[in-house]
């Protein structure tokens, strides 16, 4: 790239490294950012910068946050005996747009993945067991990812907190709404029928 | 680019740009091999649950003649694992199971009589079957199938008969049991019982593809295994990090020292 300038070529590879984005389109956003005024693109760079500079993870939840605790853990209306432990803070997001959960939650930071060298200490199990133990805790609700791994990791945090008095519950799987039983998959339907409930 | 048809357990997935998954398989028909599962990691991909770790599954892939990656473009699930659900030793038994055949085998070099011995392995294991021997029987099971299983009648050195001691001399480097006379001077060797080479030797043939899976409830395995399991797991933890080269990870979840 000998007719761009040093600058220029240091952008687009800078965009090319972000996941879904290749040489082309690194190349149209730099295009845009040469484009835009100096404010608008500073505006990007500064919010990197805060980014990077100001989120860190919840000291209760390990969720993402700008204070020591997240604006979830911080809310008084949110009900103090449920936790809804996920694997990334992605999880919590998404659980958030259903609207139907208002209790906290507790982000492992990932799976117990045996075949990547990811055990249990890795993650954020050891904090999760402490929170039950001092805490007020009445139901810990498993919504890790339903894969074997995520399975797996489910198995071991019940079977850490199998000592202490909560309800330790899982999210429900099975056939998706609005689908039809035709198209369905054994390991579906099984689990569907495993985990069928009084009408 | 041919389009290849084979049944294939699922070896590991890696993520792979925003919505896709590299996803390495071991066939039935083609042996280990890598493939581009594009869009696997979206909700409504045509892959379902198929690309699980330990999932059994009849794959369609297009076989790239370069080295670049096979690209994926059918999977059903056949059988999925649900031990994870119940017990965790059994669960890191079966990925201990996977990684083994992960390391041990070529891309493109094809088993199938391994792959049907990891299917049913794994099987066995989601069932029920005894873990420990389990894990030991495909041990010796991928060894013998990829031509490293150790020397247990002749001496690894010489190839002359051993007579049968009280305690026989195996060396890990050497490949398997050394008479007296070859065992002078070799290094890294261990005293193996006589019980627990006879256990290897029995254990070490291969099983009768029709071998009923209840088979493995018989006392008489448990009597023989647990008389002689600390030594000969201890000989297979060695024999198998000097075979691979490298500590496998499950190792440690498995509690081998």
């Amino acid at each position: 790239m000998a007719h761009l300038t040093e600058s220029v070529v240091r952008v687009i590879d800078e965009f090319a490294k972000l996941p879904g984005i290749g040489r082309k389109s690194a190349e149209r956003l730099a295009y845009h950012v040469l484009r835009v005024s100096a404010s608008e693109a500073l505006a990007l760079a500064d919010a990197i910068r805060d980014v990077k500079q100001n989120v860190r993870y919840c000291k209760n939840c390990f969720h993402l946050a700008e204070q020591n605790e997240c604006d979830i853990c911080r809310d008084p209306r949110r009900n103090q005996s449920q936790i809804c432990v996920v694997e990334q803070p992605r999880d919590v997001l998404q659980l958030e747009t259903s609207g139907a959960y208002s209790g906290l939650y507790h982000v492992l930071l990932g799976r117990i993945s045996p075949l990547d060298g990811i055990g249990p200490d890795q993650l954020t199990i050891d904090s999760l067991v402490d929170r039950v133990k001092h805490g007020t805790v009445r139901e810990i609700i498993l919504a890790t990812n339903p894969t074997v791994e995520g399975d797996g990791t489910a198995l071991h945090i019940s079977n850490r907190l199998a000592e202490y008095p909560v309800e330790i519950t899982q999210l429900a799987r099975g056939i998706t709404t609005g689908s039809v039983l035709e198209f369905a998959n054994k390991e579906i339907l099984a689990d569907a029928l495993s985990g069928r409930r009084k009408f | 680019m041919a389009a290849e048809k084979s049944l294939a357990m699922v070896l590991r997935t890696v993520e792979f740009s925003e919505s896709s998954y590299v996803a390495t398989l071991f066939t039935e028909d083609f042996g280990k091999i890598t493939a581009l599962a594009k869009g696997a990691r979206r909700r409504k991909s045509a892959f379902e649950s198929a690309l699980d770790l330990l999932s059994v599954s009849r794959v369609v892939f297009l076989s790239k003649s370069s080295d670049s990656l096979d690209l994926l473009t059918e999977a059903r699930l056949e059988k999925a694992f649900r031990s994870s659900q119940k017990e965790l030793s059994r669960f890191y038994a079966a990925l201990y199971i996977i990684e083994l055949v992960n390391l041990m085998t070529d891309n493109r070099d094809p088993h199938p009589e391994l792959f049907r011995t990891t299917v049913r392995c794994i099987g066995r294991l989601d069932q029920g079957a005894p873990i420990a021997p389990h894990v030991l029987k495909f041990e010796l099971a991928i060894l013998r199938h990829l031509g490293h299983l150790p020397a247990l009648h002749a001496c690894s050195e010489c190839s002359r008969a051993v007579p049968d001691a009280a305690r026989m001399a195996f060396g890990i480097w050497n490949g398997g049991v050394l008479c007296n006379s070859c065992k002078i001077g070799k290094r890294k060797v261990v005293s193996l019982s006589l019980p627990a080479l006879q256990l290897l030797r029995s254990w070490s043939e291969p099983e009768p593809e029709t071998t009923n899976d209840t088979d493995w409830s018989l006392p008489q395995f448990d009597t023989e295994w647990t008389k002689v399991a600390g030594e000969v797991r201890g000989l297979m933890n060695q024999y198998l990090c000097d075979t691979l080269g490298r500590r496998p990870q499950l190792f440690d979840f498995l509690g081998f020292h």
